[in-house]
Protein backbone atom coordinates (compact mmCIF):
# COMPACT_ATOMS: atom_id res chain seq x y z
CA UNK A 1 0.00 0.00 0.00
CA UNK A 2 1.25 3.07 -0.85
CA UNK A 3 1.98 6.29 1.69
CA UNK A 4 -0.51 8.35 0.12
CA UNK A 5 -3.38 5.82 0.06
CA UNK A 6 -2.44 5.46 3.96
CA UNK A 7 -2.89 9.15 4.45
CA UNK A 8 -6.19 8.85 2.60
CA UNK A 9 -7.50 6.19 4.64
CA UNK A 10 -6.54 7.15 7.89
CA UNK A 11 -7.96 10.78 7.12
CA UNK A 12 -11.35 9.06 6.55
CA UNK A 13 -11.39 6.64 9.11
CA UNK A 14 -9.98 8.82 11.71
CA UNK A 15 -11.68 11.58 11.01
CA UNK A 16 -14.47 12.34 13.36
CA UNK A 17 -18.16 12.54 11.93
CA UNK A 18 -19.12 14.22 15.53
CA UNK A 19 -19.93 17.63 15.53
CA UNK A 20 -21.23 20.05 18.67
CA UNK A 21 -24.86 20.59 17.71
CA UNK A 22 -26.60 24.12 17.71
CA UNK A 23 -27.74 24.09 20.93
CA UNK A 24 -24.48 22.75 22.61
CA UNK A 25 -22.57 25.76 21.38
CA UNK A 26 -25.31 28.39 22.00
CA UNK A 27 -25.13 26.95 25.76
CA UNK A 28 -21.34 26.73 25.76
CA UNK A 29 -21.31 30.55 24.81
CA UNK A 30 -23.78 31.78 27.22
CA UNK A 31 -21.40 29.88 29.80
CA UNK A 32 -18.39 31.52 28.25
CA UNK A 33 -19.94 34.93 28.79
CA UNK A 34 -21.15 34.47 32.51
CA UNK A 35 -18.02 32.85 33.57
CA UNK A 36 -15.68 35.54 31.62
CA UNK A 37 -17.66 38.05 34.31
CA UNK A 38 -16.30 36.08 37.14
CA UNK A 39 -12.93 36.89 37.06
CA UNK A 40 -11.81 37.36 40.55
CA UNK A 41 -13.21 33.96 42.12
CA UNK A 42 -11.59 31.68 39.09
CA UNK A 43 -8.22 33.16 39.14
CA UNK A 44 -7.63 31.98 42.43
CA UNK A 45 -8.49 28.47 41.59
CA UNK A 46 -6.24 28.20 39.81
CA UNK A 47 -4.08 25.48 41.14
CA UNK A 48 -0.28 25.31 40.81
CA UNK A 49 -0.13 22.57 38.90
CA UNK A 50 -1.43 24.24 36.12
CA UNK A 51 -0.03 27.57 36.21
CA UNK A 52 3.12 25.64 35.45
CA UNK A 53 2.05 24.02 32.89
CA UNK A 54 0.65 27.00 31.37
CA UNK A 55 3.58 28.85 31.94
CA UNK A 56 5.28 26.11 29.89
CA UNK A 57 3.25 25.80 27.20
CA UNK A 58 3.88 30.06 26.97
CA UNK A 59 7.42 29.19 27.14
CA UNK A 60 7.86 26.31 24.11
CA UNK A 61 5.22 29.39 22.21
CA UNK A 62 7.75 31.92 21.82
CA UNK A 63 10.39 29.03 21.28
CA UNK A 64 7.94 27.71 18.24
CA UNK A 65 6.93 30.84 16.81
CA UNK A 66 10.01 31.49 15.22
CA UNK A 67 10.25 28.57 13.25
CA UNK A 68 6.33 29.00 12.82
CA UNK A 69 4.56 30.22 8.73
CA UNK A 70 4.52 33.78 8.52
CA UNK A 71 1.74 35.02 9.45
CA UNK A 72 -0.19 37.73 6.67
CA UNK A 73 1.25 41.08 8.21
CA UNK A 74 4.98 39.51 7.14
CA UNK A 75 3.53 38.26 3.79
CA UNK A 76 2.25 41.67 2.77
CA UNK A 77 5.53 43.35 4.38
CA UNK A 78 7.58 40.93 2.43
CA UNK A 79 5.87 42.05 -1.45
CA UNK A 80 6.80 45.81 -0.19
CA UNK A 81 2.86 46.88 1.41
CA UNK A 82 3.17 48.45 4.59
CA UNK A 83 -0.03 49.52 4.19
CA UNK A 84 -1.77 46.34 3.97
CA UNK A 85 0.97 44.45 6.36
CA UNK A 86 -0.77 47.08 8.95
CA UNK A 87 -4.46 46.32 7.48
CA UNK A 88 -3.41 42.85 8.03
CA UNK A 89 -2.76 43.62 11.98
CA UNK A 90 -5.73 45.84 12.44
CA UNK A 91 -8.99 44.58 14.19
CA UNK A 92 -10.99 43.80 10.96
CA UNK A 93 -8.71 41.55 9.95
CA UNK A 94 -9.53 37.96 10.37
CA UNK A 95 -6.86 36.09 11.81
CA UNK A 96 -7.71 32.26 10.55
CA UNK A 97 -4.50 29.48 10.32
CA UNK A 98 -6.76 26.81 9.29
CA UNK A 99 -4.43 24.08 7.39
CA UNK A 100 -5.82 21.27 5.27
CA UNK A 101 -4.23 19.12 3.16
CA UNK A 102 -4.84 17.41 -0.17
CA UNK A 103 -2.57 16.15 -3.16
CA UNK A 104 0.44 16.11 -2.33
CA UNK A 105 0.26 19.73 -0.41
CA UNK A 106 -0.38 21.44 2.75
CA UNK A 107 -2.56 24.48 2.62
CA UNK A 108 -2.86 27.14 5.25
CA UNK A 109 -5.06 29.97 4.56
CA UNK A 110 -3.73 32.23 7.27
CA UNK A 111 -5.65 35.69 7.32
CA UNK A 112 -8.52 38.04 5.28
CA UNK A 113 -8.56 41.53 5.51
CA UNK A 114 -11.32 43.41 3.68
CA UNK A 115 -11.81 47.15 3.27
CA UNK A 116 -10.95 50.46 1.00
CA UNK A 117 -7.84 51.46 0.27
CA UNK A 118 -5.97 48.85 2.40
CA UNK A 119 -3.16 48.29 -0.15
CA UNK A 120 -0.17 50.25 -1.66
CA UNK A 121 -0.71 49.15 -4.56
CA UNK A 122 -4.10 50.33 -6.27
CA UNK A 123 -5.49 47.73 -8.52
CA UNK A 124 -7.25 49.54 -11.80
CA UNK A 125 -10.97 48.15 -10.90
CA UNK A 126 -10.57 50.34 -7.45
CA UNK A 127 -11.83 53.13 -9.29
CA UNK A 128 -15.58 51.64 -9.53
CA UNK A 129 -15.07 49.30 -6.46
CA UNK A 130 -13.21 50.47 -3.74
CA UNK A 131 -13.56 48.19 -1.51
CA UNK A 132 -11.57 44.98 -1.98
CA UNK A 133 -10.56 41.82 -0.21
CA UNK A 134 -7.02 40.36 0.24
CA UNK A 135 -6.37 36.75 2.06
CA UNK A 136 -3.15 35.13 2.63
CA UNK A 137 -2.93 31.29 1.70
CA UNK A 138 0.77 29.19 1.95
CA UNK A 139 1.59 26.16 0.14
CA UNK A 140 3.89 23.70 1.36
CA UNK A 141 4.41 19.90 0.42
CA UNK A 142 3.35 16.99 2.42
CA UNK A 143 6.78 15.35 2.04
CA UNK A 144 8.52 18.04 3.44
CA UNK A 145 10.69 19.05 0.12
CA UNK A 146 10.99 22.69 -0.80
CA UNK A 147 8.25 24.21 -2.85
CA UNK A 148 9.74 25.67 -5.86
CA UNK A 149 11.19 28.38 -5.62
CA UNK A 150 10.26 31.62 -8.07
CA UNK A 151 13.77 31.26 -10.15
CA UNK A 152 13.74 27.80 -10.56
CA UNK A 153 12.64 26.40 -13.65
CA UNK A 154 10.24 23.76 -12.02
CA UNK A 155 8.37 26.76 -10.38
CA UNK A 156 4.93 27.48 -11.85
CA UNK A 157 4.86 24.22 -13.23
CA UNK A 158 2.07 23.09 -10.69
CA UNK A 159 -0.52 25.79 -11.23
CA UNK A 160 -2.93 26.44 -8.09
CA UNK A 161 -6.22 28.11 -8.51
CA UNK A 162 -7.01 29.98 -5.10
CA UNK A 163 -10.12 32.12 -4.87
CA UNK A 164 -13.47 32.67 -3.08
CA UNK A 165 -16.13 31.34 -4.26
CA UNK A 166 -19.80 32.53 -2.96
CA UNK A 167 -22.45 30.23 -2.22
CA UNK A 168 -25.49 29.82 -4.37
CA UNK A 169 -23.52 31.75 -7.36
CA UNK A 170 -22.21 29.46 -10.43
CA UNK A 171 -18.25 28.91 -9.41
CA UNK A 172 -16.99 29.51 -13.00
CA UNK A 173 -18.98 32.61 -13.18
CA UNK A 174 -18.32 34.34 -10.11
CA UNK A 175 -14.51 33.63 -9.09
CA UNK A 176 -11.72 35.51 -8.21
CA UNK A 177 -10.76 36.40 -12.45
CA UNK A 178 -14.24 37.27 -12.89
CA UNK A 179 -13.82 39.97 -9.52
CA UNK A 180 -11.07 41.61 -10.86
CA UNK A 181 -9.09 39.72 -8.46
CA UNK A 182 -4.78 39.47 -8.87
CA UNK A 183 -2.19 37.55 -6.77
CA UNK A 184 1.39 37.86 -5.55
CA UNK A 185 3.39 34.94 -5.13
CA UNK A 186 6.90 34.51 -3.08
CA UNK A 187 8.41 31.06 -2.04
CA UNK A 188 10.23 31.96 1.46
CA UNK A 189 11.88 28.64 3.47
CA UNK A 190 10.35 26.39 0.83
CA UNK A 191 6.46 27.65 1.56
CA UNK A 192 4.90 29.17 -0.56
CA UNK A 193 2.66 31.94 0.04
CA UNK A 194 0.17 33.91 -2.12
CA UNK A 195 -1.34 37.25 -0.85
CA UNK A 196 -4.84 37.08 -3.30
CA UNK A 197 -7.13 39.89 -3.59
CA UNK A 198 -10.11 40.40 -5.50
CA UNK A 199 -13.54 42.64 -5.16
CA UNK A 200 -14.53 42.72 -1.64
CA UNK A 201 -16.62 39.64 -0.62
CA UNK A 202 -17.63 40.45 2.76
CA UNK A 203 -21.24 41.75 1.44
CA UNK A 204 -21.59 37.98 0.81
CA UNK A 205 -20.98 37.19 4.23
CA UNK A 206 -24.39 35.71 5.24
CA UNK A 207 -24.82 33.57 2.17
CA UNK A 208 -21.58 32.02 2.86
CA UNK A 209 -18.25 32.47 1.41
CA UNK A 210 -15.69 29.43 1.08
CA UNK A 211 -11.49 29.70 -0.15
CA UNK A 212 -11.32 27.30 -2.74
CA UNK A 213 -7.88 26.13 -3.83
CA UNK A 214 -6.99 23.42 -6.49
CA UNK A 215 -3.91 22.30 -8.47
CA UNK A 216 -3.40 22.12 -12.48
CA UNK A 217 -4.75 25.51 -13.39
CA UNK A 218 -4.97 29.03 -12.72
CA UNK A 219 -8.41 28.97 -13.26
CA UNK A 220 -11.58 27.28 -12.16
CA UNK A 221 -11.64 23.95 -12.61
CA UNK A 222 -15.23 22.55 -12.79
CA UNK A 223 -13.20 19.08 -13.27
CA UNK A 224 -11.99 20.14 -9.24
CA UNK A 225 -15.38 21.36 -8.04
CA UNK A 226 -18.95 20.65 -8.93
CA UNK A 227 -21.74 22.95 -7.83
CA UNK A 228 -24.88 22.22 -6.52
CA UNK A 229 -27.70 24.22 -8.35
CA UNK A 230 -30.38 23.26 -5.90
CA UNK A 231 -28.47 23.87 -2.63
CA UNK A 232 -26.08 26.46 -4.07
CA UNK A 233 -23.28 24.56 -2.26
CA UNK A 234 -20.10 23.97 -3.92
CA UNK A 235 -18.52 20.59 -3.09
CA UNK A 236 -14.97 19.35 -3.86
CA UNK A 237 -14.77 16.43 -6.56
CA UNK A 238 -13.16 13.92 -4.71
CA UNK A 239 -12.12 12.19 -7.83
CA UNK A 240 -10.31 14.98 -9.11
CA UNK A 241 -6.45 13.54 -9.60
CA UNK A 242 -4.61 16.83 -7.98
CA UNK A 243 -5.67 19.09 -4.83
CA UNK A 244 -8.76 20.29 -4.58
CA UNK A 245 -10.31 21.99 -0.97
CA UNK A 246 -12.38 24.46 0.33
CA UNK A 247 -12.16 26.29 3.58
CA UNK A 248 -15.11 28.42 4.80
CA UNK A 249 -14.16 31.57 5.10
CA UNK A 250 -15.35 32.81 8.80
CA UNK A 251 -16.78 36.25 7.58
CA UNK A 252 -18.69 38.29 9.93
CA UNK A 253 -22.72 38.21 9.17
CA UNK A 254 -22.93 41.72 10.40
CA UNK A 255 -20.71 42.83 7.38
CA UNK A 256 -23.19 41.25 5.16
CA UNK A 257 -24.94 43.54 2.62
CA UNK A 258 -28.00 42.11 0.62
CA UNK A 259 -28.53 45.67 -1.56
CA UNK A 260 -24.78 45.92 -2.39
CA UNK A 261 -24.29 42.05 -2.72
CA UNK A 262 -27.24 41.98 -5.44
CA UNK A 263 -26.16 45.42 -7.57
CA UNK A 264 -22.27 43.75 -7.44
CA UNK A 265 -23.67 40.56 -8.56
CA UNK A 266 -25.96 41.92 -11.15
CA UNK A 267 -23.45 44.44 -12.85
CA UNK A 268 -20.77 41.11 -13.13
CA UNK A 269 -23.17 38.88 -14.39
CA UNK A 270 -24.54 41.05 -16.68
CA UNK A 271 -22.03 43.06 -18.10
CA UNK A 272 -23.23 46.02 -20.45
CA UNK A 273 -21.72 45.46 -23.52
CA UNK A 274 -18.91 47.80 -24.26
CA UNK A 275 -20.05 50.26 -27.32
CA UNK A 276 -18.89 48.78 -30.67
CA UNK A 277 -15.99 51.31 -32.05
CA UNK A 278 -16.44 52.59 -35.98
CA UNK A 279 -13.90 50.49 -37.55
CA UNK A 280 -16.06 47.57 -35.96
CA UNK A 281 -19.75 49.02 -36.95
CA UNK A 282 -17.95 49.57 -40.90
CA UNK A 283 -16.63 45.62 -40.97
CA UNK A 284 -20.09 44.80 -39.56
CA UNK A 285 -22.05 46.75 -42.20
CA UNK A 286 -20.13 45.31 -45.03
CA UNK A 287 -20.32 41.49 -43.86
CA UNK A 288 -24.29 42.48 -44.08
CA UNK A 289 -24.24 43.85 -46.97
CA UNK A 290 -22.40 40.69 -48.29
CA UNK A 291 -24.80 38.42 -46.69
CA UNK A 292 -27.83 40.55 -48.56
CA UNK A 293 -26.80 39.81 -51.69
CA UNK A 294 -26.18 36.25 -51.19
CA UNK A 295 -29.29 36.02 -49.86
CA UNK A 296 -30.54 37.73 -52.66
CA UNK A 297 -29.10 35.31 -55.15
CA UNK A 298 -26.77 38.37 -55.90
CA UNK A 299 -23.18 37.16 -57.45
CA UNK A 300 -20.34 39.31 -55.15
CA UNK A 301 -17.36 37.66 -57.14
CA UNK A 302 -15.97 34.99 -59.21
CA UNK A 303 -15.39 31.91 -58.01
CA UNK A 304 -12.35 29.73 -58.17
CA UNK A 305 -13.57 26.60 -60.53
CA UNK A 306 -11.22 24.11 -58.62
CA UNK A 307 -12.45 24.94 -55.51
CA UNK A 308 -15.96 23.45 -55.66
CA UNK A 309 -16.14 20.11 -53.63
CA UNK A 310 -18.85 18.49 -52.05
CA UNK A 311 -18.27 18.38 -48.26
CA UNK A 312 -17.57 15.65 -46.28
CA UNK A 313 -18.16 14.79 -42.53
CA UNK A 314 -16.46 13.75 -39.71
CA UNK A 315 -16.75 11.65 -36.85
CA UNK A 316 -19.41 13.91 -34.95
CA UNK A 317 -21.16 14.93 -38.12
CA UNK A 318 -19.74 18.55 -38.62
CA UNK A 319 -19.55 19.44 -42.01
CA UNK A 320 -15.38 19.68 -43.10
CA UNK A 321 -14.58 21.54 -46.22
CA UNK A 322 -11.18 21.99 -47.45
CA UNK A 323 -9.66 23.72 -50.34
CA UNK A 324 -5.56 24.32 -50.79
CA UNK A 325 -4.73 26.12 -47.26
CA UNK A 326 -8.08 26.72 -46.41
CA UNK A 327 -10.36 24.45 -44.21
CA UNK A 328 -13.64 24.99 -42.37
CA UNK A 329 -15.44 22.67 -40.12
CA UNK A 330 -19.05 23.76 -39.38
CA UNK A 331 -21.81 22.29 -37.24
CA UNK A 332 -24.24 21.45 -40.00
CA UNK A 333 -27.81 23.16 -38.07
CA UNK A 334 -25.13 26.33 -38.07
CA UNK A 335 -24.89 26.20 -41.83
CA UNK A 336 -28.25 25.87 -42.94
CA UNK A 337 -32.19 25.91 -42.15
CA UNK A 338 -33.82 22.46 -42.02
CA UNK A 339 -35.25 22.29 -45.71
CA UNK A 340 -33.39 25.39 -46.91
CA UNK A 341 -31.24 24.96 -50.26
CA UNK A 342 -28.90 27.28 -52.30
CA UNK A 343 -26.13 29.61 -50.75
CA UNK A 344 -26.59 29.94 -47.61
CA UNK A 345 -25.12 33.23 -45.53
CA UNK A 346 -26.10 31.90 -42.25
CA UNK A 347 -21.98 31.81 -41.77
CA UNK A 348 -20.00 33.86 -43.70
CA UNK A 349 -15.93 33.57 -43.30
CA UNK A 350 -14.25 36.34 -45.15
CA UNK A 351 -10.34 36.76 -45.46
CA UNK A 352 -7.82 38.77 -47.52
CA UNK A 353 -5.98 42.02 -47.17
CA UNK A 354 -5.44 44.90 -49.86
CA UNK A 355 -7.82 44.60 -52.86
CA UNK A 356 -8.04 40.77 -52.64
CA UNK A 357 -10.77 39.35 -50.66
CA UNK A 358 -11.95 35.49 -50.51
CA UNK A 359 -14.93 34.23 -49.15
CA UNK A 360 -16.24 30.52 -48.64
CA UNK A 361 -19.23 29.71 -49.88
CA UNK A 362 -21.53 26.65 -49.18
CA UNK A 363 -24.16 25.62 -51.32
CA UNK A 364 -26.85 22.82 -51.09
CA UNK A 365 -29.23 21.67 -53.33
CA UNK A 366 -32.59 19.73 -53.39
CA UNK A 367 -30.92 16.36 -52.95
CA UNK A 368 -29.25 17.56 -49.83
CA UNK A 369 -25.72 17.83 -51.62
CA UNK A 370 -23.48 20.29 -49.88
CA UNK A 371 -20.96 21.96 -51.79
CA UNK A 372 -18.16 24.69 -50.72
CA UNK A 373 -16.25 27.19 -52.64
CA UNK A 374 -13.92 30.01 -52.79
CA UNK A 375 -15.39 33.18 -53.82
CA UNK A 376 -12.59 36.23 -54.78
CA UNK A 377 -15.22 39.18 -54.56
CA UNK A 378 -15.57 41.61 -56.53
CA UNK A 379 -13.74 45.22 -56.08
CA UNK A 380 -16.91 46.61 -55.29
CA UNK A 381 -17.74 44.37 -52.82
CA UNK A 382 -14.28 45.29 -51.17
CA UNK A 383 -14.49 46.44 -47.52
CA UNK A 384 -14.23 50.28 -48.07
CA UNK B 1 -7.90 36.95 24.79
CA UNK B 2 -11.73 38.80 25.32
CA UNK B 3 -14.64 36.84 25.81
CA UNK B 4 -15.54 37.63 21.82
CA UNK B 5 -12.18 36.64 20.95
CA UNK B 6 -13.55 33.23 22.87
CA UNK B 7 -16.51 32.77 21.20
CA UNK B 8 -14.94 33.29 18.02
CA UNK B 9 -12.66 30.30 18.96
CA UNK B 10 -15.98 28.26 19.43
CA UNK B 11 -17.08 29.22 16.04
CA UNK B 12 -13.47 28.26 14.38
CA UNK B 13 -12.24 25.27 16.52
CA UNK B 14 -15.78 23.67 17.82
CA UNK B 15 -15.92 21.10 15.19
CA UNK B 16 -12.41 19.87 15.40
CA UNK B 17 -11.94 20.26 19.28
CA UNK B 18 -15.05 18.15 19.45
CA UNK B 19 -14.40 15.83 16.76
CA UNK B 20 -10.91 15.36 19.12
CA UNK B 21 -13.10 14.91 22.21
CA UNK B 22 -15.34 12.33 20.55
CA UNK B 23 -12.28 10.66 20.05
CA UNK B 24 -10.92 10.45 23.30
CA UNK B 25 -14.28 9.47 25.30
CA UNK B 26 -16.02 7.56 22.53
CA UNK B 27 -19.59 8.86 23.64
CA UNK B 28 -21.59 11.69 22.97
CA UNK B 29 -22.33 12.60 26.74
CA UNK B 30 -18.66 12.64 27.71
CA UNK B 31 -17.77 13.91 24.45
CA UNK B 32 -20.56 17.20 25.34
CA UNK B 33 -19.45 17.38 28.91
CA UNK B 34 -15.10 17.50 27.61
CA UNK B 35 -15.81 19.98 24.78
CA UNK B 36 -17.72 22.13 27.12
CA UNK B 37 -15.20 22.16 30.07
CA UNK B 38 -12.16 22.34 27.95
CA UNK B 39 -14.13 25.96 26.34
CA UNK B 40 -14.34 27.15 30.21
CA UNK B 41 -11.21 26.19 31.48
CA UNK B 42 -10.25 28.19 28.40
CA UNK B 43 -12.40 31.00 30.00
CA UNK B 44 -10.31 31.20 33.39
CA UNK B 45 -6.45 30.58 31.36
CA UNK B 46 -7.82 33.57 29.27
CA UNK B 47 -5.43 36.06 29.56
CA UNK B 48 -2.43 33.56 29.06
CA UNK B 49 -4.01 32.96 25.41
CA UNK B 50 -3.00 34.20 22.42
CA UNK B 51 -5.43 34.68 19.02
CA UNK B 52 -2.15 35.23 17.29
CA UNK B 53 -0.41 32.73 18.60
CA UNK B 54 -2.18 28.80 18.43
CA UNK B 55 -5.19 29.03 20.17
CA UNK B 56 -6.44 25.22 18.87
CA UNK B 57 -3.44 23.42 20.34
CA UNK B 58 -3.63 25.30 23.59
CA UNK B 59 -6.89 23.84 23.81
CA UNK B 60 -6.39 20.56 22.33
CA UNK B 61 -3.93 20.67 25.23
CA UNK B 62 -7.07 21.91 28.10
CA UNK B 63 -8.97 19.19 26.49
CA UNK B 64 -6.35 16.39 26.95
CA UNK B 65 -4.87 17.21 30.04
CA UNK B 66 -9.13 17.27 31.40
CA UNK B 67 -9.09 14.07 29.47
CA UNK B 68 -6.09 12.55 31.87
CA UNK B 69 -7.60 13.93 35.31
CA UNK B 70 -11.09 12.81 34.27
CA UNK B 71 -9.92 9.01 33.55
CA UNK B 72 -7.81 9.33 36.95
CA UNK B 73 -10.64 10.00 38.98
CA UNK B 74 -12.54 7.54 37.38
CA UNK B 75 -10.02 4.82 37.92
CA UNK B 76 -10.09 5.84 41.25
CA UNK B 77 -13.70 5.76 41.66
CA UNK B 78 -13.67 2.65 40.54
CA UNK B 79 -11.02 0.88 42.74
CA UNK B 80 -13.44 1.96 45.62
CA UNK B 81 -16.57 0.97 43.76
CA UNK B 82 -15.94 -1.12 41.45
CA UNK B 83 -19.75 -1.18 40.36
CA UNK B 84 -19.88 1.89 38.89
CA UNK B 85 -18.00 0.19 35.99
CA UNK B 86 -16.75 2.28 32.60
CA UNK B 87 -18.61 0.16 29.92
CA UNK B 88 -16.17 -0.38 27.25
CA UNK B 89 -18.90 -2.12 25.14
CA UNK B 90 -21.15 0.77 24.76
CA UNK B 91 -18.80 3.73 24.27
CA UNK B 92 -16.66 1.93 21.38
CA UNK B 93 -16.64 4.91 19.06
CA UNK B 94 -18.01 4.33 15.69
CA UNK B 95 -21.47 4.93 16.68
CA UNK B 96 -21.56 8.10 14.10
CA UNK B 97 -20.19 6.75 11.42
CA UNK B 98 -23.62 5.77 10.11
CA UNK B 99 -24.57 9.28 9.49
CA UNK B 100 -22.13 9.64 7.14
CA UNK B 101 -23.61 10.19 3.79
CA UNK B 102 -23.41 7.51 1.15
CA UNK B 103 -20.80 9.33 -1.25
CA UNK B 104 -18.68 10.03 2.53
CA UNK B 105 -18.76 5.93 2.98
CA UNK B 106 -16.25 4.95 0.89
CA UNK B 107 -14.48 3.45 3.51
CA UNK B 108 -16.37 0.56 4.33
CA UNK B 109 -17.69 0.38 7.78
CA UNK B 110 -16.07 -2.70 8.82
CA UNK B 111 -13.03 -0.97 7.94
CA UNK B 112 -13.29 1.82 9.41
CA UNK B 113 -14.62 0.53 12.80
CA UNK B 114 -11.41 -1.44 12.68
CA UNK B 115 -9.20 1.31 12.25
CA UNK B 116 -11.22 3.14 15.24
CA UNK B 117 -10.74 0.38 17.42
CA UNK B 118 -7.29 -0.30 16.35
CA UNK B 119 -6.33 3.48 16.90
CA UNK B 120 -8.60 3.56 20.23
CA UNK B 121 -6.24 0.42 21.95
CA UNK B 122 -2.84 2.41 21.13
CA UNK B 123 -0.47 3.59 23.95
CA UNK B 124 -1.86 7.38 24.72
CA UNK B 125 2.14 8.27 23.78
CA UNK B 126 0.86 7.41 20.00
CA UNK B 127 -2.53 8.14 20.15
CA UNK B 128 -2.73 11.50 21.01
CA UNK B 129 -0.43 12.47 18.80
CA UNK B 130 -2.43 10.41 15.93
CA UNK B 131 -5.95 11.87 16.90
CA UNK B 132 -4.57 15.36 16.89
CA UNK B 133 -2.97 14.88 13.54
CA UNK B 134 -6.07 13.08 11.69
CA UNK B 135 -8.61 13.85 13.53
CA UNK B 136 -8.10 17.34 14.71
CA UNK B 137 -6.33 18.06 11.63
CA UNK B 138 -3.00 19.52 13.64
CA UNK B 139 0.50 20.22 12.16
CA UNK B 140 3.29 18.30 13.50
CA UNK B 141 4.25 21.72 14.82
CA UNK B 142 1.05 22.48 16.61
CA UNK B 143 0.69 19.24 18.22
CA UNK B 144 4.42 19.46 19.70
CA UNK B 145 3.03 22.26 20.72
CA UNK B 146 0.36 21.10 22.41
CA UNK B 147 2.20 17.98 24.22
CA UNK B 148 5.16 20.21 25.34
CA UNK B 149 7.43 17.22 23.33
CA UNK B 150 9.92 18.37 20.47
CA UNK B 151 8.59 17.81 16.74
CA UNK B 152 10.88 15.25 16.06
CA UNK B 153 9.32 13.47 18.92
CA UNK B 154 5.72 13.77 17.25
CA UNK B 155 7.00 12.68 13.87
CA UNK B 156 8.85 9.51 15.23
CA UNK B 157 5.51 8.57 17.45
CA UNK B 158 3.30 9.41 14.23
CA UNK B 159 5.41 7.17 12.42
CA UNK B 160 5.20 4.76 14.45
CA UNK B 161 0.75 5.10 14.54
CA UNK B 162 1.17 4.78 11.01
CA UNK B 163 2.99 1.54 11.17
CA UNK B 164 0.56 -0.17 13.82
CA UNK B 165 -2.24 0.96 11.52
CA UNK B 166 -0.52 -0.10 8.35
CA UNK B 167 0.09 -3.72 10.03
CA UNK B 168 -3.86 -3.69 10.66
CA UNK B 169 -4.75 -2.94 6.96
CA UNK B 170 -2.77 -5.16 5.80
CA UNK B 171 -3.41 -8.47 7.84
CA UNK B 172 -7.13 -7.85 7.67
CA UNK B 173 -7.27 -7.03 3.98
CA UNK B 174 -4.31 -9.01 2.19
Amino acid sequence: MKNDDLEQILRQALASKAEPDETLNNSLIEKIKERSQMKQAYRRKLSVGLLAAVLLLVLSVSAYAATQLFSPKQVAEHFGDQLLAEAFDSKDAIEINQSKNSGDYRFTLHGIVSGAGLSAFEHSSEEIYSDRTYAVVSIMRQDGEPMPSTADDEYGKVPFFISPLIKGQEPWRVNIVTMNGAYNEAVIDGVMYRLIECDQVEVFADRGVYLAISSGSTFFSKEAFKYDAATGEIHVNENYAGAALLFDLPLATAKADEEKAESYLKKLLNPTPEEPSDEEMEMQSWIDSLRAKIRNGEEIGETIADSIKEVTYDDSGNIVYTYENRSATILLENLFEEGQVGFTDRRLSVSGEGKVYQAVLFHKDENGVITGRIVILDEENNPK
Amino acid sequence: MNTDELIELVKLHGKSIYGFCYQLTGNKEDTDDLYQETFLKAVELRRKLDVSRNPKAFLISIAIRLHQNHRRKLAWRQRIAPTAGLDEAANKPGSFASEATPEEAVLSLELRTMLENAASQLDDKIKLPLYMYYTADMTVEEIALALGIPAGTVKSRLFKARKTMRQVLEVDSP
